[in-house]
C-alpha cells in the first residue's frame, strides 16, 4: 500500500498551488486517493458557511443528527479551505504534519 | 462562529395540479407570531455566482397574506400499530418471535413487542436495552434480561412468558446459527410481583408507546410476532415455531408474508387483530427461513416473512394544512412555489415550496411538454451521500465540502432519506418520500435536478418558446393520453429513475410519431416502482449491478410495491440505448468537456441540427456545471445495447480527465484503464435518429449541457442547436 510521509513533499506543494485541478499528476492522484478513501464521518471536511464567500474546515459528528464541529478558521477562497482539508487529512492519515506549510 | 439559521419548513400534499385542482400546504415554522405567503412562477432557480439569478414572477392568487406560523413535530421511525390494546391484557400472556437485530447495543431501549407505554408506565413490553441484551419490562418495575447479548444480523428465536398471578418470567433466546466459541441460546426465570398486563390502548411492534407517539425504535428485521394467552414455560418457550400449529389460546399470530404490497399486516390467528404499519418499514424482506431456493418473494411469500423497521424511517409527515389553493382557471402551466417569509429575531427567514401547474387535463398549451421528472427528484430527496456513502470523495474527486442544506439535514435527523442513502443501521433505503419537507428540491438549492431543471425554463423563457409543464407523476397516471397532446417532450437534465409505465409511455410517444428531445443524461437507468394506493412514494431496490449508493441483498431484488425486479433498466431488458440512443457511460464532478462535431452531422439528415453552427465549432466549451456542456454525468450510443442502426452521432465529447470513471455495468474485471485518460468508452455522444410515423429522437447525452443555454446572454452554439432541433420538432413537416 502506497505511504504518504515527508517524501510526497513535492506533491503536496503541488496541490497547494492549484487545489482544484482536473488533472493532477499519477502521484499526486496516489496521495489524494489515500487521503479521500473512507467515509468522510469522523474526519476533517470542508463546510461552506457563506455560498461563495466563506468556508471552514469541519468535522461530522459520530452520528446523523450531531452537530457538525466548525473550525475557527474562516477562508474566503474555497481553494484555501481546501488545501487546510488536505493538510489536516495528510495529519489523520500518516500521522505526522504535512511537511508543507 | 456560523450557526445555521432556523428554517420555515412545509410540503404540499400534491405534486401537479391543473386549473381549477386544489393544493394543501403544510407549513412548521420554529418562531411564533405570522409568516407571509405568496404564489411565484419559478423561471430560474439558480442564485450562483454567474447564474442566470434567482427569477420568479409573482402570481396574485386567493392565498397571499399572513398566516399564524406553528411548530409541527416530525416523528420519524417506522413501527406496526394494532389499535386494539385491551384484547393483549390477558393475565397470563407469552410473547414470541423471530428477530434480526441490526444495531443491539446501540446505547438505547428498542422494543420488540409489547402494548408497553412509557408516559404511564404501564402495560408490557419485550425489547433490546441498550448494551444488547434481550429484556423485558412490566409496568414500573424493574426489567429482566439474559445475559447473553444478541448477535447483529443473525436471525434468534425469542420468547418471553409472564404470569401476573404468580408474577413469575421466563425468557428464552436462541441463535439459529451456531458458533463453537459463542452462545448459542440463554434464558432466565425471575419474578415480578404486583405486576399487571394492563397498558396503553394500543399493542405496538417494533417500538413502544408514548402517550399518542412512539419511541424506542427498533432497528432490524421481525418475522413471524405472536402473542399468546398463556404463560408457558421454559421447555415450551423453547419448543415455539413461527405458526405452529399447536393448540394454544394465541391471541394473535402475525404472518408478515401476506399482502406484501401494502402497509396493512395480517393476524392469522383467527382473533382478527390485524394491524398497520406506519412510516414505512421495508417489506418483501428475507425471513428467518429463507434458504436462497427462490430469489422472488411472489412465488415463495413464506420464505419473505420478515419486514426490516429503522429507526429513520419516515413516509407521511402528517402537517395540519396551513393553507390551501385552488389553481385559478387560466394560470400558465409551469413551475410555481409557494414563498414564504417571516421576521424573526435574527433576521428573516424563509423557505419556496415547489409544486407543477400542468395544462387543463386532455389539452395542451404548447406544442412543447417540458418533462419534470419528479421521479428522479423523489429518488434525490433530502440525500445525505457525505455521510452515507464510504466513497464519495473518491467518487467525486473531491473532499467532502457540506453546504448549508447538507449540514441542516446532518444535524437535524428527522426529514428521511433518499435512496442514494443507508439507514442508521447500514441497509440501503428502498423508499422516498414526498410527504415531507424535501430541502434539496429547491430553489437556490444544488445545482442538481430540481434547480438544473430550471437553467431549462430560463432558457425557453429567454427564447420566447410556449411551453407547457408536465410531470412523472402525470405520465404515471395517463400514460400516451398525456404525451400525445404535444408534437415535442423535453426531458429534464437527469431522468434517471423510471416505472415500467412510465418506459413504455416514452416509448409509444416516440413510436406514433412523437418527438422527444433528451436534454440529459443518465437517464432511463433504474427502473421504480410507485404505489398503487400510497400517494407521494416511490421504491427502488438497487439490485444485480449499477453505479449505487448501497447495494441490496440477495434474494431482496423484487420490489414489494409492484412485485417487479429492480434494479437497471439494461438488466431488464431495455436498455436506454434503445429508447433515447445513449445511455450511461461515465461521471466525474471536476470539469465538464465541450463536444466535436463528426461526419454524422453533416449528412442532410441532420443539417437542421446545426444551422447557424460552424463546421469546426467547438460545442459547448463553457458553462455553468464545469465549464462545459459535456459533462458530470455522460451517455454514450452503442448498437449492441439498442442503439438503432440508422442514428447519427452527430458530435462527440471525449476529452475528460481521470476523475470520470466508466460505469461499473460494463466492465467484466476490474482493470486500472477504466478513466477519462485512459479508457475509450469514457465519452459522450450526441445523437439523432428518427422513428416511425415521422417521430425523432435528439440526445446531448449530457447533464451540463442545460448548464451552458445561459452562457452569453443564451447567444452560443449550445442554445443555437438546442433551439434548431426545438423549432424542428415542433414543425409537424416530416422528418
Amino acid at each position: 500500500m502506497f505511504k504518504i510521509d515527508s517524501s510526497c513533499a513535492d506533491l503536496a506543494a503541488a496541490y497547494k498551488k492549484n487545489p482544484l485541478d482536473a488533472y493532477p499528476s499519477p502521484a499526486l492522484q496516489k496521495v489524494l486517493q489515500r487521503l479521500r478513501w473512507g467515509n468522510a464521518r469522523g474526519r476533517t471536511i470542508v463546510v461552506c458557511t457563506m455560498p461563495a464567500r466563506e468556508w471552514r474546515l469541519g468535522k461530522m459528528g459520530e452520528r446523523r443528527g450531531m452537530p457538525v464541529e466548525l473550525g475557527g478558521q474562516a477562508y474566503n477562497r474555497y481553494e484555501d479551505a481546501l488545501w487546510a482539508c488536505f493538510r489536516a487529512r495528510w495529519r489523520e492519515v500518516s500521522g505526522e504534519d504535512c511537511p508543507v506549510e | 462562529m456560523s450557526k445555521l439559521p432556523k428554517r420555515l419548513l412545509g410540503y404540499t400534499d400534491k405534486v401537479s395540479v391543473a386549473p381549477g385542482d386544489k393544493i394543501d400546504f403544510k407549513i412548521s415554522s420554529p418562531l411564533s407570531g405570522k409568516y407571509d405567503a405568496r404564489i411565484i412562477r419559478l423561471i430560474c432557480g439558480d442564485d450562483s455566482e454567474g447564474g442566470p439569478g434567482l427569477k420568479v414572477d409573482p402570481v396574485k392568487t386567493s392565498i397571499d397574506g399572513s398566516y399564524t406560523a406553528r411548530w409541527q413535530p416530525i416523528h420519524h421511525g417506522s413501527y406496526a400499530v394494532i389499535d386494539n390494546g385491551g384484547a393483549f391484557a390477558a393475565k397470563a400472556i407469552t410473547l414470541d418471535v423471530m428477530i434480526w437485530p441490526t444495531l443491539p447495543a446501540d446505547g438505547r431501549d428498542q422494543a420488540l413487542l409489547g402494548n408497553f407505554d412509557a408516559a404511564t408506565q404501564s402495560g408490557y413490553v419485550l425489547y433490546i436495552d441498550g448494551s444488547g441484551h434481550l429484556s423485558f419490562r412490566i409496568g414500573a418495575a424493574a426489567p429482566v434480561r439474559l445475559s447473553t447479548t444478541l448477535l447483529s444480523r443473525h436471525w434468534h428465536h425469542v420468547a418471553v412468558s409472564f404470569d401476573s398471578a404468580s408474577g413469575k418470567v421466563v425468557m428464552h433466546q436462541h441463535r439459529l446459527m451456531d458458533y463453537p466459541r459463542v452462545q448459542r441460546s440463554d434464558t432466565v426465570e425471575a419474578t415480578i410481583s404486583g405486576a399487571k398486563t394492563t397498558g396503553g390502548s394500543r399493542f405496538l411492534i417494533a417500538a413502544w408507546s408514548d402517550k399518542e407517539n412512539a419511541a424506542a425504535h427498533y432497528n432490524g428485521k421481525i418475522d413471524s410476532p405472536r402473542v399468546i394467552g398463556a404463560a408457558l414455560g421454559v421447555a415450551a418457550l423453547a419448543a415455539l415455531r413461527p405458526h405452529d400449529a399447536r393448540k394454544l389460546p394465541v391471541i394473535a399470530d402475525w404472518d408478515f408474508s401476506r399482502d406484501m404490497s401494502g402497509i396493512d399486516i395480517r393476524d392469522i390467528s383467527g382473533q382478527g387483530h390485524d394491524g398497520r404499519l406506519v412510516n414505512l418499514p421495508t417489506r418483501a424482506m428475507k425471513g428467518w427461513n429463507w434458504d436462497a431456493t427462490e430469489m422472488n418473494w411472489r412465488h415463495k411469500p413464506e420464505h419473505y416473512g420478515a419486514i426490516h423497521f429503522h429507526d429513520d424511517d419516515l413516509y407521511d409527515c402528517g402537517w395540519e394544512t396551513d393553507f390551501t389553493l385552488t389553481v385559478p382557471a387560466g394560470l400558465k402551466s409551469g413551475i410555481y412555489c409557494a414563498e414564504l417569509r417571516q421576521k424573526g429575531p435574527d433576521g428573516e427567514i424563509d423557505d419556496m415550496i415547489p409544486f407543477y401547474v400542468r395544462p387543463p387535463r386532455g389539452t395542451a398549451n404548447a406544442p412543447v411538454a417540458l418533462l419534470i421528472p419528479t421521479a428522479s427528484y423523489l429518488a434525490y430527496s433530502n440525500h445525505q451521500m457525505a455521510s452515507s456513502w464510504s466513497f464519495d470523495e473518491l467518487s467525486s474527486g473531491k473532499f467532502v465540502t457540506l453546504s448549508a442544506g447538507d449540514r441542516y439535514l446532518e444535524e437535524n435527523h428527522s426529514f428521511g432519506l433518499s435512496t442514494y442513502d443507508s439507514h442508521n443501521d447500514g441497509s440501503g433505503v428502498c423508499y422516498s418520500s414526498r410527504l415531507r419537507p424535501v430541502l434539496n428540491m429547491r430553489p437556490r438549492a444544488e445545482l442538481w435536478q430540481f434547480n438544473a431543471d430550471t437553467h431549462i425554463t430560463d432558457w425557453l423563457e429567454a427564447r420566447g418558446i410556449a411551453y407547457d409543464v408536465i410531470t412523472d407523476d402525470d405520465m404515471e397516471a395517463e400514460g400516451l393520453d398525456l404525451l400525445k397532446n404535444y408534437r415535442c417532450v423535453v426531458t429534464g437534465t437527469h431522468p434517471e429513475y423510471y416505472t415500467t409505465k412510465m418506459m413504455q409511455t416514452v416509448r409509444d410517444f416516440t413510436n406514433e410519431g412523437g418527438r422527444l428531445i433528451y436534454l440529459g443524461a443518465n437517464g432511463f437507468y433504474w427502473r421504480v416502482a410507485y404505489h398503487e394506493t400510497l400517494p407521494g412514494v416511490l421504491e427502488h431496490r438497487r439490485a444485480e449491478d449499477g453505479m449505487r449508493g448501497w447495494i441490496s441483498e440477495d434474494g431482496e431484488y423484487y420490489m414489494n410495491f409492484s412485485g417487479e425486479l429492480g434494479g437497471l433498466w439494461r438488466r431488464n431488458g431495455q436498455p436506454p440505448q434503445g429508447l433515447v440512443g445513449t445511455g450511461f457511460a461515465a461521471q466525474g464532478f471536476d470539469i465538464s468537456s465541450w463536444y466535436d462535431r463528426t461526419a454524422d452531422s453533416f449528412d442532410p439528415r441532420a443539417a437542421f441540427i446545426f444551422e447557424g453552427v460552424g463546421k469546426d465549432e467547438k460545442i459547448g466549451d463553457f458553462g455553468l456545471i464545469g465549464g462545459g456542456a459535456a459533462g458530470w454525468e455522460i451517455d454514450r450510443a452503442d448498437e449492441l445495447l439498442g442503439t438503432p442502426p440508422h442514428t447519427l452521432i452527430v458530435a462527440v465529447a471525449s476529452e475528460f480527465p481521470s476523475s470520470y470513471h466508466w460505469v461499473k455495468e460494463e466492465f467484466n474485471h476490474t482493470h486500472s484503464a477504466i478513466d477519462g485518460e485512459n479508457c475509450p468508452m469514457v465519452r459522450c455522444d450526441m445523437t439523432f435518429f428518427e422513428t416511425p410515423k415521422g417521430g425523432a429522437v435528439f440526445s446531448t447525452s449530457s447533464i451540463s449541457w442545460a448548464g451552458s443555454l445561459f452562457h452569453n446572454n443564451y447567444e452560443n452554439n449550445v442554445s443555437r442547436i438546442t433551439e434548431n432541433v426545438i423549432r424542428r420538432f415542433i414543425d409537424p413537416k416530416p422528418l
